[in-house]
């Protein structure tokens, strides 16, 4: 067994690190008071190649794998700029595109994902079915060589600075292996298509938004992969969102873990530091394992994912451990903070936002400890 | 045209740097070590100068096992290929003796351009420009902060304090760069990929045909006699302004000789 990292792996690390680092905290807690896009970290992640490191080389990418990708989003954050696009841009939407688009579609999209120009961001979130995708209602009908999408969607994060969408929905009646679902690339300025604000009060660069789909049309090269296999496709999708997800927590739990541990050895309130006193280090030493342990688990599931092994299992568990790990990190490092965790000048909050929303979405915590008891104990399903 | 570009690794510069007790030498090993700032300038101008007029791009590094790390970053930048000249006998040797054992391999793998960064973090001498174009006989175009070549003409903008000067020579010669000089590039994710499979040639001093006994420590020309640590940072004076804050500050800045 070998739990070194390559020493490609390590340059990577150090590379991304340095471009992220030289935008830092203080410009991501700007952009998220602002609630502002991190637009030119982004530039400059895809200049080097690091937005497109899973997309085909023959599309622009840099022909990694999503072992690559999560280290990329672990990095960025664990700088202090983690960003949430990452998670469906390039995880879901191009890696969905690179396994199941045709050559026409992956020349259409790729190469603006790999360079980070363009974003195609992902909508599955209906108001009437939130974890529960089998009651999703947005249907796409035939015309002619082409379809009609009817339906809504919410939650949908940057629909402002995406080009397109990749949109889940109904194309038929369900069937008894769950219902006909397919996967459709609808652009974000396509007629019919209308968007709304919806407000969050974590503080986010990225915006989310409700969608109203009436009778948009969508040309026959629309649809991705098989019509009706819109589920074995999503949840090709859906494994690397964890695992990504998993990635950037375990870089939040980093960043805020280190800002923690230098002002709890510079913050002196009695007669030694306050990082002296077990009452604080305490919770920053084990949210510190436990955000090893998550990283772990999120670097296996990416090697299974990159090695056509199941990878659904570790995926969970690697998003809930980091999930979980990255909550405890920032609430440990913002009571550390006293006073100055809760002010914008320490920029702690948006982390914990961030921390918080990772217990709910991609998949909340509920969902996870439901699949771990029904697949890896074997107890009845519950819902 | 064949561009060698020499790169130093060097302590972080934000890390805490101490000399070693022994024998007043830096201690490399407890930091980590980096690209010398101005050397990934010269990387970069380098690069540019291939992409304008063709070319390859050799790093040369002196250095202990560890800087080899910054020799792949040069790699993943975009240099073709690296030379690592590495030997125990080289530890401790001064800015004379590095010229020297730098030129000695120069002139093994041959040039017609060699260009560097004007000073690095750590030493901070500022003069290996012109010791290489000494030793090597070949012309020196320091501090520039603009590079133009025409067939074998090299022209160079040498920044000076209030202004440039307008620096003429023939190729081969050897430049310095400063940081007015191009924006380094970062590594690419292809660039990193790729550096490993990149030729890298190691070098003793025996392959370079380095006298051994003129270069390291104990053969240095210049010794560190006695140093002593920079005393710990003051707690600073605080002014509490009821009033009269501006006259004390200002009292404080004659005191210290500031104005
Ligand atoms: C900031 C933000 C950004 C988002 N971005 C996107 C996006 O880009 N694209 C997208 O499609 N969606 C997005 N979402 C939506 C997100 O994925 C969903 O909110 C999430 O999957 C949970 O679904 P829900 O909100 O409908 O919760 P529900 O399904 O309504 O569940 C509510 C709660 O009930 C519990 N629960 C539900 N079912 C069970 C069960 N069977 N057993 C036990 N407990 C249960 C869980 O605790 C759960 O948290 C985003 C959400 C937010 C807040």
């Amino acid at each position: 067994m070998d739990f070194g990292e390559t020493e490609e792996r390590q340059a990577l690390r150090t590379a991304v690190a340095e471009i992220a680092r030289s935008f830092g905290p203080a410009y991501y807690a700007a952009h998220a008071a602002e609630r502002k896009p991190c637009d030119e970290l982004w530039a400059a992640l895809g200049e080097a190649g690091f937005i497109g490191v899973n997309i085909p080389e023959e599309y622009g990418g840099g022909g990694g794998g999503l072992t690559d990708l999560a280290l990329v989003c672990e990095e960025i954050a664990a700088q202090g700029t983690p960003l949430l696009l990452l998670l469906v841009s390039a995880a879901i939407s191009a890696g969905v595109i690179s396994e199941f688009g045709t050559d026409e579609q992956r020349k259409t999209w790729l190469p603006g994902l790999a360079a980070g120009t363009s974003k195609v961001v992902f909508a599955i979130t209906e108001p009437d079915a939130g974890s529960n995708t089998h009651r999703l209602s947005t249907t796409a009908v035939r015309d002619g060589g082409g379809w009609r999408l009817s339906g809504s969607k919410y939650y949908i994060s940057g629909v402002d600075e995406a080009e397109a969408l990749l949109v889940v929905a109904r194309t038929g009646e369900a069937g008894p292996k769950g219902p006909r679902l397919s996967l459709f690339l609808v652009r974000t300025d396509a007629p019919g298509l209308a968007r709304h604000l919806l407000p969050v009060d974590v503080l986010l660069p990225e915006r989310q938004f409700t969608l109203h789909f009436d009778d948009v049309y969508l040309e026959p090269e629309s649809l991705i992969g098989a019509e009706g296999d819109g589920f074995r496709q999503v949840f090709h999708g859906l494994n690397p969102e964890r695992i990504t997800g998993a990635a950037m927590a375990v870089g939040i739990a980093r960043h805020v873990l280190t800002t923690a541990a230098r002002y709890a050895n510079d913050r002196q309130v009695w007669s030694v530091p306050i990082g002296a006193h077990q009452g604080v280090a305490h919770p920053l030493a084990k949210a510190k394992i436990e955000t090893e342990l998550a990283a772990l688990m999120t670097r296996q599931a990416a090697w299974q994912h990159d090695h056509g092994q199941p990878a659904g299992e570790s995926s969970n568990m690697a998003k809930y451990a980091a999930a979980e790990a990255a909550l405890a990190a920032c609430d440990a490092a913002i009571q550390s903070h006293g006073g100055n965790g809760l002010s914008s000048e320490y920029g702690l909050m948006p982390y914990w936002g961030l921390a918080r929303l990772m217990r709910i979405a991609p998949v909340n915590r509920e969902m996870i400890l439901n699949y771990v008891a029904q697949h890896s104990l074997g107890l009845p399903r519950s819902y | 045209m064949n561009i060698v570009v020499c790169v130093k690794q060097v302590p972080d510069t934000w890390a805490e740097r101490k000399l070693k007790q022994g024998d007043a030498t830096l201690d490399r090993e407890s930091v980590d070590g980096l690209i010398n700032e101005l050397d990934e300038y010269a990387i970069e101008e380098a690069l540019q100068i291939k992409e304008a007029h063709e070319g390859e791009v050799t790093v040369l590094t002196m250095g202990p096992q560890k800087a080899s790390e910054s020799i792949r970053k040069a790699l993943s930048m975009g240099a073709d290929k690296a030379v690592h000249l590495i030997d125990d006998a080289l530890a401790g040797s001064d800015v004379l003796q590095t010229s020297y054992a730098l030129a000695k391999v120069l002139e093994n793998i041959g040039f017609d351009l060699i260009v560097l960064g004007a000073e690095s973090t750590d030493a901070r001498m500022g003069s290996m420009a012109a010791m290489l174009a000494e030793r090597l006989s070949v012309p020196q175009l320091s501090l520039a902060s603009k590079v133009e070549i025409n067939g074998t003409a090299i022209k160079v903008n040498r920044q000076s304090e209030d202004g440039y000067w307008q620096v003429e020579a023939q190729l081969p010669a050897v430049i310095s760069v400063v940081e007015k000089i191009n924006e380094p590039r970062y590594p690419s994710f292809k660039g990193i990929m790729a550096a490993k499979k990149k030729p890298m040639q190691v070098m003793s001093c025996a392959d370079a045909g380095i006298d051994t006994s003129l270069v390291g420590l104990a053969n240095a020309a210049t010794e560190v006699v006695d140093f002593t640590e920079r005393p710990p940072r003051q707690a600073g004076t605080i002014v509490k302004d009821e009033g009269d804050g501006g006259n004390k500050a200002a009292e404080f800045l004659v005191t210290q000789k500031f104005i």
